[in-house]
């Protein structure tokens, strides 16, 4: 099926690769026409309609064609079947870092650290310590970070309120003792209508990437699955998100079940969400009437410092099948200026990857405007994206077959199944040697 | 005659023969000969779709034995097929044997129990889901009513499977009704009449002539049972992924993941391999078993 699914995304790619249309705005007989792919979602399209639109009436002899990702399971099938089939766009603002590692390997992007002024527009606009974990192993910047969704605990400001719970859980405990409040019968009907928290408990992937991974990063205080290389998730931060999550599932305040017919946060059936600022869009369409508030994930108890969290960056790259790449650095440096980084939040909802989000006074009437969006502006700067190691997805697997072991049906210890995944996770590495 | 000239009396006919077999032709190389050559080429090549592919020998083969989830896909198919096999049988063989006496409404029960065939199977799976939630699913409801503890249908590791065999059955009987019917309508009536003159119960009956005659049918739903059964795949996919601790990983779920989750094309098609050969054998040794009973 996935395989039809590829193809079936080679044939759609191909006719744009090879088509000659003239895109609206551009102009005939350029030598330097690129070829621009963005997310495929409705506010991503409108704002690269807004850019792409701008940059041809400022750039008519660099003239750039849009065309949204065609719309598949996921972008990184689309771009390695476009990487296959050798009809990547010259852009793309939709790479998911830990899948750089198959793109450069196939050598399918360019370095960016290439041309001379890299250092000058990465600099001005992302932390020097965030940027150096978008560093791949052979010391070249093959992305440029454009955005990212913090992931964050949303709350539901009423169901604490009625349940009693007057401060907002921080740690590990006092989460656990909201939870004990919240989680409760309200007809008595013998069944729970209201949950502190619920994640869908099938051991796929990429669902670890909205508990365990984040959980992991604040508690270790900004670390990710891999260190020189090496598995880094073999220590007591990760023994004690696993330990958090069984208790959650063990005293029933996470349900093992599955929901139906809607976000069962934007139902009010649960407290307490972990998601990224698209959920803001989400309640604020779907029940504009929840009142709820964003803040930092819980950490454990002897936490100290700032929290930190996993964000799901998408990044900006130039693929080599480029024929102009000078040409497509400077469309892609006029992606990111403070301007369109303004655009980006006002109609995405989506944060630019940017230090100077509540300092810079181009943003401050945008936040002013909307204070939600504020928590996670703070959060930018400590937030962590992957590790650029190959088989990714596979070792999120085999954490994600102990979390569920460990965690949601209580069968190991967390100390078992921390030691269980990194195991596996070395078995895979050296398999796939 | 001599064979040249055989071979020129027969040529125009075999002409037009192969040309309207060209539809049939095309669709066979393309969607069945390339991929089997294509797959057994991949057994011995490491493959991530993107980057060219790298010669391992039987590296693929070296770990698919010493891979434990591998082993643990086929103890879960297993069990599987040892639930739903038996069960698919009898439960079909009853509603078959029920529609072929004189009811009222016989047509329209033999549409209503041939309608979850036709329906998507991730439909059917989806409403399942529903069916068998632990907290909020209609089945756990009935039970709390009547005052009994709730199952954990597809949050139990000892649970899952099962649950999955009796929807898939609840799913596929249909087809097999169909079968059964066929076959009961083949078994000549002068069988029955002359083993009633013999003084012969309706229980002897079923025993000496309907389940004998019956033997054929029996043998293709068992193979195609086990052959659907190793295909399993939309179930455990939507339903669990695979869980509650693998104990619904299927083969094909998991070759499912390896090849497009991981990418991992080599090691996938030398699962598809070692599958194919086990459902071989599978299959081997039931006509085995079941011709010899029918010998016997």
């Amino acid at each position: 099926m996935r395989l039809l699914l590829t193809i079936s995304i080679i044939l759609t790619i191909l006719p744009s690769g090879c088509s000659q249309e003239q895109p609206a705005g551009a102009v005939s007989g350029s030598t330097a026409e690129i070829t621009y792919w963005p997310a495929p979602n409705t506010q991503e399209i409108e704002l690269a309609e807004t850019l792409v639109l701008a940059w041809n009436k400022l750039h008519p002899e660099i003239p750039v064609r849009m065309q949204p990702i065609p719309v598949s399971q996921s972008t990184e099938e689309v771009l390695l079947a476009a990487i296959a089939g050798k009809t990547t766009p010259d852009v793309c603002s939709n790479i998911w870092p830990g899948a750089l590692h198959d793109y450069t390997q196939a050598g399918g992007l360019v370095s960016l650290d290439q041309f001379s002024d890299f250092d000058s527009v990465v600099n001005s606009r992302t932390p020097r310590e965030l940027l150096a974990t978008f560093q791949s192993s052979d010391s070249h910047y093959y992305q440029l970070p454009w955005k990212t969704n913090p992931v964050m605990m949303f709350y539901n400001a009423r169901l604490f309120r009625e349940a009693g719970v007057d401060s907002i859980p921080r740690t590990y405990s006092e989460y656990l003792a909201a939870a004990k409040k919240v989680t409760r019968d309200i007809d008595g009907d013998g069944e729970i209508d209201v949950w502190m928290g619920e994640r869908d408990i099938r051991p796929i992937w990429w669902q670890r990437l909205f508990d365990f991974y984040p959980f992991f990063i604040g508690a270790s205080g900004g670390s990710t699955l891999f260190r020189d290389n090496e598995v880094g998730f073999e220590n007591q931060a990760a023994i004690d998100v696993f330990a958090f999550f069984q208790e959650c599932y063990t005293r029933r305040y996470f349900p093992k079940t599955f929901f139906q017919g809607g976000d069962p946060f934007n139902l009010e059936k649960k407290a307490t969400n972990f998601a990224g600022p698209w959920q803001v869009a989400q309640v604020q369409k779907f029940a504009p009437h929840i009142k709820f508030g964003v803040v930092p994930l819980p950490v454990p108890d002897s936490h100290t410092g700032p929290v930190y969290t996993s964000g799901d960056y998408k990044n900006i790259a130039i693929f080599s099948t480029t024929r102009h790449p000078r040409e497509a650095w400077e469309f892609v440096k006029f992606l990111v200026n403070p301007g369109h980084d303004l655009l980006l939040l006002r109609i995405a909802n989506q944060i630019p990857v940017r230090g100077d989000l509540l300092t810079n006074q181009i943003f401050s009437e945008y936040f002013a405007q909307n204070p939600v969006m504020v928590s996670f502006a703070r959060q930018v700067p400590y937030t962590r994206g992957m590790d650029a190691v190959p088989d990714l997805q596979e070792i999120f697997d085999a954490i994600s077959q102990e979390y569920e072991a460990c965690a949601v049906y209580g069968r190991k210890s967390p100390a078992e199944g921390i030691r269980d995944a990194a195991e596996r996770t070395r078995v895979i590495i050296r398999w796939n040697q | 005659m001599t064979g040249s000239r055989l071979w020129n009396s027969m040529r125009p006919r075999g002409r037009n023969g192969y040309f309207f077999i060209i539809p049939y032709g095309a669709f066979f190389l393309a969607f069945v000969a390339y991929p089997l050559i294509f797959s057994f080429v991949l057994m011995f090549n490491r493959w991530n779709i993107v980057t060219p592919m790298e010669w391992v020998g039987l590296k693929n083969f070296l770990r698919l034995f010493s891979d434990p989830l591998f082993y643990k896909s086929l103890r879960n198919t297993m069990l599987f097929l040892a639930i739903h096999i038996p069960l698919q049988a009898v439960v079909a063989l009853g509603f078959s044997l029920l529609l072929h006496s004189r009811v009222r409404f016989r047509g329209v029960f033999r549409a209503l129990y041939f309608f979850p065939v036709v329906v998507s199977g991730v439909v059917v799976t989806i409403l399942w889901q529903q069916l068998y939630s632990f907290d909020y699913g209609i089945l756990n409801k009935l039970l709390t009513i009547a005052g009994l503890p709730r199952i954990p249908w597809l949050v139990d590791p000892d649970f899952a499977m099962p649950s999955i065999a009796v929807m898939a059955t609840w799913k596929n009987v249909g087809i097999y009704i169909v079968l059964f019917l066929v076959g009961l309508q083949n078994i000549p009536a002068e069988l029955y009449e002359a083993s009633q003159i013999d003084g012969a119960s309706r229980r002897k009956q079923f025993l000496h002539i309907t389940l004998p005659m019956l033997n054929p049918t029996i043998m293709v739903i068992v193979v195609l049972s086990t052959i659907g059964g190793f295909s399993l795949f939309i179930e455990p996919f939507v339903l669990t992924g695979g869980g509650p601790m693998q104990s619904t990983l299927s083969g094909m779920l998991y070759i499912y993941n390896q090849g497009f989750y991981f990418s991992h094309m080599g090691y996938a098609a030398a699962l598809g391999f070692a599958f194919a050969l086990i459902i071989l054998a599978v299959v081997l040794i039931q006509r085995k078993v079941i011709e010899t009973d029918r010998t016997a």
